[in-house]
């Protein structure tokens, strides 16, 4: 399980990837690794690399046609973020409240 | 990406009496979590929920700034190795004291585990909260 963090950590720490990631996310189809090769002025080989740190990492899934390999990008791993981010924003705004109150309660005392 | 939640509050009290609200250990431990806790400069602190069944959970980390009115300390949850950040800045306002409260960098939290942390977090986090506050009704009134 762990694991699965870490490679999603290396996969985006990349600037590189997280521009591909990006002009995935954006393309309103799925890209051949020739077409982000041209993109990103990069090798075929570059871009594979990064392509395969990607779908390691769940952020890229990629679909065959012939001898073409389109990428897609899937940011659902992306998702659990905002779960995070929900979880805190009411943890605060419950902790804070309680600041409040422990404030006013000594005010009184 | 970077991924930051902000709250603003206002509090109608002195601003000295919020910052100490927030500083001094045995006012954290009242109001917030048992706290291991020195307004320090590197200071390692320690926050530890009241123990119960599941054992609870333990936040760490180091204080980065804790001058007057600006705390900032880092904010790792129990073994998760993921390091956030927990920024507080008051600022006196005619009705009281303003908190700008930040908590930067849960975007570290990436990953399908997060899911799992997060709901085993929050379970015990609530009983832990559950349990404070009832020690809370019977020590705060004392202060």
């Amino acid at each position: 399980m762990q694991d699965n963090i870490t490679k999603l950590f290396k996969a985006i720490a990349d600037p590189t990837r997280r521009e591909i990631f990006h002009a995935l996310v954006i393309a309103t189809s799925a890209l051949s690794i020739t077409q982000i090769s041209d993109q990103f002025d990069m090798s075929r080989q570059g871009v594979t690399k990064h392509i395969k740190i990607l779908n390691d990492a769940g952020l890229v899934s990629m679909t065959e046609e012939g001898r073409n390999r389109f990428c897609f990008a899937d940011p659902k791993p992306l998702k659990a973020i905002n779960k995070w981010m929900q979880f805190y924003s009411q943890f605060w705004d419950d902790s804070l409240e309680n600041l409040d109150n422990y404030l006013n309660k000594n005010k009184d005392a | 990406m970077t991924k930051t939640i902000t709250k603003e509050k206002v509090f109608h009290h002195a601003i000295d009496q919020v910052w100490k609200a927030i500083t001094k250990a045995e006012e954290i431990s009242a109001w917030f979590i048992q706290a291991d806790f020195k307004a320090e400069k590197g200071y390692q602190y320690i926050f530890t929920s009241a123990p119960n069944e599941k054992g609870c959970t333990t936040i760490s980390g180091t204080v980065k700034e804790a001058d007057p009115y600006r705390l900032v300390y880092t904010w790792i949850v129990a073994d998760t190795k993921v390091e956030t950040t927990v920024s507080w800045t008051l600022e006196p306002i005619e009705s009281g004291t303003k908190l700008y409260l930040e908590h930067s960098g849960i975007e570290n939290y990436a990953g399908e585990t997060a899911i799992e942390m997060f709901n085993s977090f929050n379970g015990g986090w609530d009983n832990c909260i559950n349990l404070l506050t009832a020690y809370l009704k019977e020590e705060v009134n004392a202060g």
